[in-house]
């Protein structure tokens, strides 16, 4: 017998966990859109966020002002990235720029760890994992709040980017460098602001894994997560980072559930893989991304 | 990856009798004629077999990523195939000779490969690097969840059999060194053989200019594939030496994204597109660890512990790998051969 | 008349400066060399483009180009920027599909050309921006222009066997021969990335040479390059012509260099073409002055920026 609701609670915990991996997403597209460049320490830049705030909660350091301090070291390093990695990369091809962030992300890996150490730390930030009742389907409230948050940040980033001289400057130099550069846009500060904004993203990122999951290395894993997201949403459409992350969140969980019996389970860590090679195999660009005109 | 290119060995036939052989040969000569009988036990089994494995597996990348311009992420996934595949043949096929079933095994990571390359017909750049994370997490997957992988051990751990080639068995640290050390060097010969030849000029034609490559008559479909199948053949050979030589119990997390890593961050120190920098780089994976922790030790003392080591090697590679990519794109193999440049200059202006 | 009679003398010098002594013998081989174009009953159609239309989005690149290039001929696509010339060449090797319209290569017809096909059809052709593989050497890159005559499986590669050395052994001597035809032997083992952009260009040129294709498309082959640069490529150009036989389609915005050089040229402006005929005649053509020598003086200008 086919259980409906069964069915509509597993979609709808997989739609909210999908949330999660949006706002990871969102991350990367902000980066990609404007320098073109993968940033595969985006899980690094979550992790260090994460551990810097519990770290500082730990000592004493009051919510908000924990709060305030992560982010203006998250802003810090931001700016320190684009600074000493990737102006000195400019004008290189993709592929190094994405291999430095991978180099990048063991760096601030292993600077978070040795500064704030390897143990798990609890956070709490104070919402309960308390289930919901709507209509019979059980929905968790945290997975509730999650999904608030993401909806508010991508809010306050369209916006910024609509109504700020600087979400216009980041809008033209997305839409063709070399003209945004013409008109005498200063790209460093440019990308300056958009990992100052990554860094923001994986703050909130991080503290909403870290609440789910504890604070603790393999945060930095749910890049791999993200992946898939991007590769179904296309790496260079916001929309796309929602909607392949509500997706690949919604058929990690359905494919769990209703076919990973078939193979004994644990399919999560590879299916969204699978799931996002099979649509690019029909779209090379994944759902939302820029076709590339070959130009010869 | 287009500016990244090998300076000194242009595919020529000339260069066949050049200085270059001559090193080989002298390199040879040392690690089987003096390493043997003067290196310790420690020497051979905790530094140079390792090094041997992963130098033959920063070889296989290279062909791909360096050569062919497609870049890989999976390549644990495919010394897990190698090591996976040599132990059932071995199991299950007992009259086979082991070095059948070695060969046989890079066969089957060479398949695997290929299908796993398939998406690079379609897929360019990030999106193919993307996809071959699939093939991580798939057979890291499949051979902790299937129970046949591993003859039904709980975790998937294996054994690895005694190395044995007719009545001659490699058991000791030296006879393990040996064993590695011939079969990597054959491995080499027959690679670097390859990429002087119409196929290597295809890769790096593919990876220069895939759009020229066509208009030429390059088989791109072909080209591709191949370069999948030749690079997981010499993973999946190295991944045999890693679990039989080396490490002689391995489990499927052994073959993780870090190891991947581990091997791309080899060529890209050692140098992309170049055998030696393999080699280069390999030696420099495996040497530094253990100076840092001598360093660590002697300057911090007890400060410095095993955790302390971990991360510091974290963000020294991690940092390396950005200096590299900034200052000299092309490795230590191109910072040598500009030492090597400078000091032949220096002696003939002296003389 | 003039025009033509000067660039001809400055080839000459040119020559003799590069390679003294050969240039009487390039010129003295002329005639005999383009057989093609003796026949009677006129030369048959090495390209022929029919009715070709090409647009992306609400764009129009092309409109309904016919074009034919007879055996032998140099033959010169020019026009304005954005005039839709590279398109052009792109349909011809098959990276755009065109929305209608047939190319024919001699008695071949293709609605999309199999760009993979195309040096087993015997064109080749160069790019705008240099396409080199810069990480091989001259001499490979010119080598790897017979990648299509490589048809030996890996194995065979590896172990070398009889017929993949004896295809190895040919197409070396065809490289070597080209390389010498086009004098870069003192460059032969240099990284191509690492060289000149003038001589980056010839090894292309070579590259394109190598398999003696009978169509050679040449995109913008003078862009960028020098004015003594340009005198001394023609004359290769030409050169490739008189020695090969290789019929010449070539795509320039440069109205000056091509008025010595070809044949017949064909002028494009918005995606039509307004004109087509030998130089002399392109020269005094009314539409030719209006469309595009007025935009050839801005473009002028543009260049001097």
């Amino acid at each position: 017998m086919f259980d409906t609701q069964f069915l509509i609670e597993v979609l709808v915990g997989g739609l909210l966990s999908g949330v999660m991996y949006s706002l990871v997403a969102i991350g990367f597209v902000l980066i990609y859109k404007t320098s073109g460049v993968l940033n595969f320490a985006q899980g690094a830049m979550l992790l260090f966020a994460a551990l810097t705030f519990v770290s500082l909660v730990e000592r004493g350091t009051p919510f908000a002002l924990a709060l305030l301090a992560t982010l203006a070291i998250m802003v810090a390093l931001g700016i320190t990235i684009e600074r000493a990695v990737l102006r000195p990369l400019i004008n290189q091809p993709p592929i190094t720029l994405f291999m430095a962030t991978l180099g990048l992300s063991y760096v601030i890996e292993g600077a978070a760890q040795l500064l704030w150490g390897t143990q798990v730390h609890g956070l709490e930030i104070g919402v309960s994992d308390i289930p919901f009742d709507i209509a019979g389907v059980f929905i968790s409230r945290f997975d509730l709040f999650a999904a608030a948050v993401a909806g508010s940040l991508v809010a306050l980033f369209t916006l910024f980017f609509r109504y700020t001289r600087t979400g216009l400057a980041f809008r033209a130099v997305a839409d063709d460098q070399f003209a945004a550069l013409a008109v005498g846009l200063r790209l460093p500060r440019v990308w300056a602001a958009v990992w100052t904004a990554a860094g923001i993203v994986a703050l909130v990122a991080g503290l909403l894994w870290g609440a789910r999951l504890g604070v603790q290395f393999s945060l930095s894993l749910v890049v791999l997560k993200a992946l898939p997201v991007l590769v179904l949403g296309g790496f260079d459409s916001i929309t796309g980072a929602i909607v392949g992350g509500l997706l690949i969140g919604a058929i990690e969980k359905l494919a769990e559930v209703y076919v990973g019996p078939f193979f004994g389970g644990g399919i999560e860590a590879w299916a969204a893989y699978v799931v996002a090679l099979a649509l690019l195999l029909v779209r090379p660009s994944g759902l939302f991304g820029q076709k590339l005109v070959e130009r010869v | 990856m287009t500016t990244i290119t090998e300076t000194t060995v242009a595919p020529t036939r000339l260069s066949w009798l050049t200085p270059n052989l001559l090193g080989v040969a002298l390199l040879l000569l040392l690690g089987y004629g003096l390493v043997p009988w003067i290196g310790s036990d420690y020497l051979m089994d905790a530094v140079l077999t390792p090094f041997l494995a992963l130098a033959l597996a920063a070889i296989g990348l290279n062909v791909l990523t360096g050569y062919a311009g497609q870049v890989s992420l999976g390549s644990a996934a495919f010394l897990a195939v190698g090591a996976y595949a040599a132990y059932n043949l071995n199991l299950r096929l007992p009259s086979l000779p082991l070095l059948a079933d070695i060969v046989l095994a890079g066969a089957i990571a060479a398949a695997v490969g290929i299908v796993f390359g398939l998406p690079s017909l379609r897929l360019r750049g990030f999106y193919l690097a993307v996809s071959t994370l699939a093939a991580q997490f798939f057979v890291q997957w499949a051979l902790t969840k299937f129970g046949w992988f591993s003859n039904d051990n709980a975790s998937g751990v294996i054994d690895a059999p005694v190395i044995r080639i007719g009545s001659l068995s490699f058991t000791s640290a030296t006879g393990r060194y040996v064993f590695s050390l011939s079969i990597v060097a054959v491995a080499t010969a027959l690679t670097a053989r390859l990429l002087a030849s119409q196929i290597g000029r295809n890769f790096i034609a593919v990876r220069d200019h895939e759009v020229a490559a066509k208009v030429i008559g390059v088989p791109l479909l072909r080209t591709k594939l191949l370069a999948f199948g030749i690079s997981s053949f010499l993973i999946g050979v190295a991944g045999v030496l890693w679990a039989f030589a080396y490490l002689r119990t391995v489990e499927p997390a052994g073959f993780n994204l870090d190891r991947s890593f581990q091997i791309l961050f080899i060529i890209i120190i050692g140098g992309l597109a170049s055998l030696r920098g393999a080699f280069i780089g390999a030696a420099f994976i495996v040497v530094f660890p253990l100076l840092l922790s001598r360093l660590g030790a002697a300057l911090l003392g007890s400060v410095f512990d095993s955790g302390v080591l971990e991360m510091s090697q974290r963000i020294v590679i991690g940092a390396l790998i950005i200096a590299f990519l900034i200052a000299e794109p092309r490795g230590l193999v191109a910072l040598i051969d500009r030492a090597v440049a400078a000091a032949r200059r220096l002696r003939s202006s002296q003389s | 008349m003039l025009l033509s009679a000067l660039t001809t003398s400055l080839d000459v010098l040119a020559l003799e400066t590069w390679a003294p002594g050969t240039a009487r013998q390039v010129l003295d081989t002329e005639p005999a060399a383009a057989p093609g174009a003796q026949v009677s009953g006129g030369p048959r159609a090495v390209l022929r483009l029919a009715n070709i239309s090409l647009s992306f989005g609400g764009l129009t690149a092309l409109r309904d180009v016919d074009l034919d290039v007879a055996e032998g001929e140099i033959r010169a696509v020019i026009g304005p920027n954005g005039a839709g010339k590279s398109s052009l060449l792109n349909v011809v090797s098959g990276l755009y599909r065109p929305d209608q319209g047939e190319v024919w290569f001699g008695d071949h017809a293709f609605r999309q050309v199999p760009t993979a096909q195309l040096a087993r059809l015997g064109v080749a052709r160069t790019f705008q921006n240099l396409a080199l593989f810069n990480g091989l050497s001259a001499f490979d890159n010119v080598l790897i222009g017979l990648a299509h005559r490589v048809h030996t499986g890996f194995i065979r590669q590896l172990v070398g066997s009889p017929a993949a050395r004896r295809i190895e052994a040919e197409n070396r001597a065809a490289a070597e021969e080209v390389i010498g035809f086009l004098h870069l032997q003192e460059v032969r083992d240099r990284i191509a990335g690492s060289l000149p952009y003038g001589l980056q260009k010839r090894v292309e040129l070579a590259r394109a040479l190598v398999a003696r294709p009978k169509l050679l498309l040449l995109d913008e082959p003078f862009a960028g390059v020098t004015l003594s640069g340009k005198q001394e490529l023609a004359q290769h150009v030409r050169g490739a012509r008189d020695r090969y036989g290789t019929t010449i389609v070539l795509i320039e915005h440069d109205i000056g260099i091509v008025m010595g050089l070809s044949d017949h040229i064909a002028v494009l402006d918005y995606g039509r073409k307004i004109a087509d005929g030998p130089p002399a005649e392109i020269k005094t053509n009314q539409a030719v002055i209006d469309a595009y020598l007025g935009v050839a003086h801005e473009d002028e200008t543009e260049l001097a920026i």
